[in-house]
Formats: structure tokens, sequence, C-alpha cells
């Protein structure tokens, strides 16, 4: 199988994820919940986990990074713990769904500062026009899982700042391909899977604090046992729960194969992949490709359509020759509402730092063979 | 041999805090706080040598990490806190 489908999960990890994993399932207990030799080697885990993400993302207190089991469990909790009912909240036009479905259940007020696909600057206008004094938080994509768009985020959480409006980052897609240096953004949140660019495994999650969250969920922390309350310090206070030790463990193994890769790195193969893609897709009659000429803007995702022809179908048509993509909305439909594509869907290829060229060829000889096929029996999708 | 045990708001302060001290060459371990100690029950304290108390205090302080209790611990296994 020829896997370009990074941007949902990274399936090639490196070798010391599973290694740790394993490791941890067999010699760690649970973390702060006793004294004994397992138990502390899980807290020293865990420990180094945190020390790990603190580095990679520049941040100088270890104990502000919350372990988590997803972005979508991180953006909750920045999300629930900085809008109510009723506030005007300002995001992005290329939003997941689990920034707007939480958004939609407390019943914030949503404006959408909406803007042109790989435009950065308007981007930027977009939500210095729509900052207002009623604004009560922004809540940002870093980069869209749709079409790879990477959005001015600092330049953006620096506005917010000028006007004392909190700002959360969603970096499922930029973690471990993006530089975040987490106090030169000057973010409250910033969330991240920890199964796609950091390269560890499902079920973990980073959330970054540069405030403390409400806890979203409660119960037993290992700590001031005594107290009815949740501890209202960090990390304790949005950690109930026994902690997934195999994946913290898969998860530090991870960010420090990206820590000696280098995210420039990583990031600067993904691109070269994705422009060869682009610019291959782009010589395909009837294919119409999501791409930026701004290098800067665009990371290793790229979607495209086919003339006539369903996406779905063209997903499974790649899929029967083994090369797995995603196709349709992406859990999107605010960035395909935005880029006037929500009608059709997009086709998806993302890559990882062990993507090829030859996977991208192997891929382009897969759909060059569906287009033929198309232009053969036309009647298809 | 007398020990000093402090006391932290969290296991992962504790690490941050042990992690500070053998960065200055202060043997730190990290342990659970007896039962009867800890001020709202299930805590973490950094244990080390009396000998290196005065030394320890000053790096903590610069690292601006800064224990909730201070327990002296004698070689009888007895505690009795110790305010600055």
């Amino acid at each position: 199988m020829i896997y370009l489908d990074s941007a949902a999960t990274t399936l090639q990890k490196p070798p010391g994820v599973a290694r740790a994993m394993t490791w941890a399932v067999k010699n760690l207990s649970s973390p702060g919940r006793g004294g004994h030799a397992a138990a502390m080697a899980a807290a020293e885990e865990a420990f180094a986990c945190r020390c790990a993400a603190a580095r990679l993302f520049k941040m100088r207190n270890p104990e502000n990074v919350v372990i988590t089991s997803s972005a979508t469990h991180a953006l909750n909790i920045a999300i629930k713990t900085l809008a109510r009912r009723g506030d005007r909240v300002l995001i992005s036009g290329y939003e997941h769904n689990s920034v707007t479905r939480p958004l939609h259940e407390i019943g914030a007020r949503v404006v959408v500062a909406a803007s042109e696909l790989f435009e950065p600057e308007m981007a930027l206008h977009a939500f210095e026009r729509r900052l207002t004094d009623d604004t009560k938080l922004v809540v940002c994509n870093h980069v869209s899982n749709v079409f790879g768009y990477i959005l001015p985020v600092e330049r953006i959480a620096e506005a917010c700042r000028a006007r004392g409006v909190p700002v959360i980052v969603d970096a499922s897609q930029s973690a471990g391909v993006c530089e975040i240096d987490f106090e030169r953004i000057g973010a409250d949140f910033i969330c991240m899977p920890g199964h796609k660019g950091l390269y560890g495994p499902q079920g973990t999650g980073l959330l970054l604090c540069a405030r403390i969250p409400k806890s979203l969920l409660q119960g037993g922390t290992g700590s001031q046992s005594a107290l009815f309350d949740m501890p209202d310090t960090l990390p304790d206070r949005a950690e109930a729960g026994t902690h997934n030790m195999p994946g913290i463990a898969g998860l530090r193994a991870g960010i420090e194969f990206v820590e000696k890769q280098k995210v420039q790195k990583i990031m600067a193969h993904e691109h070269s992949l994705i422009e060869f893609a682009a610019w291959e897709l782009m010589k395909r009659d009837g294919v119409r490709v999501f791409y930026s000429e701004y290098g800067y803007c665009q990371s290793g995702v790229l979607s495209f359509c086919v003339d006539a022809m369903d996406c779905e179908i063209v997903g499974e048509e790649l899929a029967r020759r083994g090369i797995a993509v995603r196709a349709g909305l992406h859990c999107a439909p605010l960035a395909h509402k935005t880029a006037g594509t929500f009608e059709t869907g997009t086709v998806r290829i993302s890559v990882s730092a062990f993507s090829t060229k030859r996977d991208i060829r192997a891929f382009l000889d897969a759909l060059d063979e569906i287009l033929k096929k198309r232009r053969s029996s036309p009647k298809t999708g | 041999m007398v020990y000093y045990l402090l006391i932290c708001r969290s296991l992962t302060y504790a690490q941050r805090s042990a992690k500070a001290l053998e960065h200055a060459g202060i043997t730190a371990i990290v342990s659970r706080v007896p039962a009867g100690l800890s001020p709202s029950g299930c805590a973490y304290g950094v244990k080390l040598s009396a000998k290196h108390i005065s030394n320890a205090l000053v790096v903590l302080r610069n690292a601006d990490l800064h224990p909730l209790k201070i327990f002296v611990q004698y070689a009888d296994g007895n505690f009795n806190e110790v305010s600055l």
C-alpha cells in the first residue's frame, strides 16, 4: 500500500515508537499512583514526554504541557475554558469540526473571518476587521487539514493580544511540520494530536497552556486526594484518570524523532513532494488542483478534484490500486464552503517524513489509469 | 542519616524540582509523602541529604520553584516541619 493519508494519521512511525510502547506495556504502571518502581518509572516517562514537548515547542515549563487523548480532547478543554453561551467567537474559514462542533454545542455566536485560500495577508486582515470590542475568543487553524494552507497564526495572535482577546491555535496539522514557538506565538492554548506530525500513537494529544484550563473531566489525579475539587495546578487539573502510558511512551519517542530530524527538514521534504505532485497533477486534463505557488503557505497536504467524477469514487478507485488517500469533506465542511468545494468535496493526499517521490509517482500512475478509464467510459461517478 | 523532604504541589512539580537540583549536582529523589504530612492527601516531594539543604533552597529559589512545606526526617524516622 502507498500511504498518502498522513493528515488523518501517520501510519509509518519511527521504529522507536513501537519499541517504547512495548517496553511501557511490560514495565510501567501508573504515574502518581504509588511510590514503587513501576509507578515511579511511569512518572519519569510521563515527565520525559512533557520535557520533550516543552523543548520542541520552546516552552519554559513542562508542567504546562498537558497530555490528552487527542487534539479534539485538547480543543474541547481549551474552547470550554474560554467560551460561554452567547459569546462572540471569531474563527478562520478553515476550521475543523473539532472546533466548530464544540462552539456550536456551547451556543457561542460564531463569526467566520473568511478569506481566500493561500492568501495569508487577506487572512490577517479578515481577522483584524472582525476583531470587535465584544469578541471574547479567537480560534484559528494553523494549517488546514483539507488544503494544507498555512495561516499566519503568529500575526493573528499578535493582533488579538493587542485587543486583549484570547487565542486558541489548532496545531493538528502543523505540530512537527511547522516551527511552533509557544512563547513567541503567544496563544492561550495550542492544541495538537500526538499521532500525526509527532509520530506518536493514536490516543495521544497535547494541550500547551499559557493559563489554567477549566477541568473538563473530573476524577483521580493522584494528588490532593482529600479535596473534592480538582487541583488548581497543571498538569493535574486537566489530567483526571489513568494515563495512557504506552501511548505517552510512544509519543515521547515520536517527539524525539522529530527533534532529531528537525522540523524544517521535515517540512522541506514534505513540501517538495507536494510541489512535485501538484505540478504533475496540473498537467492532467480535467484535474483541478488546490496548490499555492507561495511555498511558505502550504504544508504536506494537497487537495484536488477530477471533473465529472465523484471524489469518493476517485478515492475508492485509488484504494483499489493500493493508494490510500482521503476523499469527501474531511470533517471540515467550513473549509470546503470557504474554498468553494462543499458540493463536490475533494480528494486529499498528505505525506509524511517517510513518504517518497516513488509514492507520488505510484499515485500518479494509478490516477492516470483512472482518468484513462473515465475517458473511455464517461458515465462514472 | 538526616534528610529533608520538600513537599511539592504535584508530582510534576516535584520532578521539575528534582531535575533542577540534579542539574546543580545535588542528589534529589522524588518520593511519596507520608500521609500525615501532606496538606490535602496524596502528595509527592523531593528528598535530599541534610548537608545539601542550604544550597538546594538557593537552587530552587533561583529556578522559581517553591516547596509547599519542608520537613526534616531524623535517623529515627520521625519528621518535623521546619520553616524558612
